[in-house]
């Protein structure tokens, strides 16, 4: 009986234990909520690329550190990736005539708005191009070659460059 | 030791192997991907959805069983902390979290990760929660990099 007794006040413990086990489990797990805030970016055109007088028939380059290469100037968060992407014409346009416009170059500079020194050269297009922000901002010059025919009809001819700038 | 001894002996030794098999299938839950909101714009709110597939958060935890009690629930932060004690404020809408159990036969279930949800696993013991939510950065927001915790816990019973 004695016996009987120990190994009863065993079984209790260990109904005891299987009751605890059937109370609540918790887990818990943790992940992080992140943000990159920077500030808007700003893109100004602030000069045409502008060809002049080209006759017709002679190819015609405006290089970008010609006073007359197009300028863009933008701001951003300093030292932020930014990928330069261009939606450039293959043509300018004087009414129903064209004028075809190819082999276009490009430089960019984070630190002054100078296409001479420190600005790296690059080819404009849609493809990105990837640079950074520097203090000053990011300017971008371009330069292209318009070739008109010995048969260019005269005129004034113009086409939009587009210049897109996007944080990565 | 008599055959009434032997007996209880038995008796409990079946008892103490139930009591450890249950013990082996423990609730457990993981952290698998963070809330991103990447690049946020000074000024500019950002939302991010639950069903985003990259930049949504995302747990998994599983449960002893099917027909498990599950209780669901969040500790949300209401600010992102960034540089120099700069801090951005984030909120959670009442359908920015989800849950789907591992099978195939399971659906989404819409939760508010602002309140305790208490579901019972029907179709898998086990399962992933991915959590959405708004950060609304203010026009002068300090630029830089913003983070902070967020915990799911799981109590099954």
């Amino acid at each position: 009986m004695r016996v009987f007794t120990r190994v009863s006040a065993a079984v209790a413990v260990s109904l005891s234990l299987a009751a605890t086990a059937a109370q609540a489990q918790s887990a818990n797990a943790s992940i992080n909520a992140r943000a990159d805030v920077r500030q808007q970016i700003t893109v100004t055109g602030v000069r045409d690329l502008d060809f002049g007088v080209a006759i017709q028939g002679v190819n015609k380059t405006v290089g970008v550190t010609s006073t007359s290469s197009g300028q863009f100037s933008s701001t951003g968060t300093s030292g932020s990736n930014v990928a330069i992407t261009f939606t450039l014409p293959t043509n300018l346009a004087s009414g129903a005539n064209n004028l075809a416009i190819n082999t276009w170059t490009g430089c960019y500079n984070g630190a002054a708005a100078n296409a001479s020194v420190g600005c790296t050269a690059f080819t404009p297009a849609a493809a990105a191009t990837n640079t950074t922000f520097g203090a000053a901002g990011l300017f971008v010059f371009v330069g292209a070659t318009v070739a008109p025919t010995a048969a260019q009809p005269v005129g004034i001819y113009t086409s939009a460059v587009t210049m897109t700038l996007t944080y990565f | 030791m008599d055959a009434r001894m032997r007996w209880t002996l038995a008796a409990l030794s079946l008892l103490l192997v139930a009591t450890t098999s249950r013990g082996h299938a423990q609730v457990s839950a993981v952290g698998i991907r963070d809330l991103n909101f990447g690049i946020v714009i000074r000024g500019v709110p950002n939302t991010v959805s639950p069903a985003d597939p990259v930049k949504s958060g995302q747990f998994y935890f599983s449960t002893p069983g099917i027909g498990s009690r599950v209780r669901i629930q969040f500790t949300l932060p209401t600010q992102l902390n960034g540089p120099a004690g700069a801090t951005l404020p984030i909120t959670f809408g009442t359908t920015d979290a989800l849950l789907r159990g591992t099978a195939g036969s399971s659906a989404n279930v819409t939760l508010n990760p602002n309140t305790t949800t208490t579901l019972t696993a029907t179709t898998s013991r086990d399962a992933n929660v991915w959590i959405g939510g708004r950060v609304t950065p203010a026009a002068n927001q300090v630029t830089g990099a913003y983070s902070n915790t967020i915990v799911l816990t799981i109590t099954v019973f």
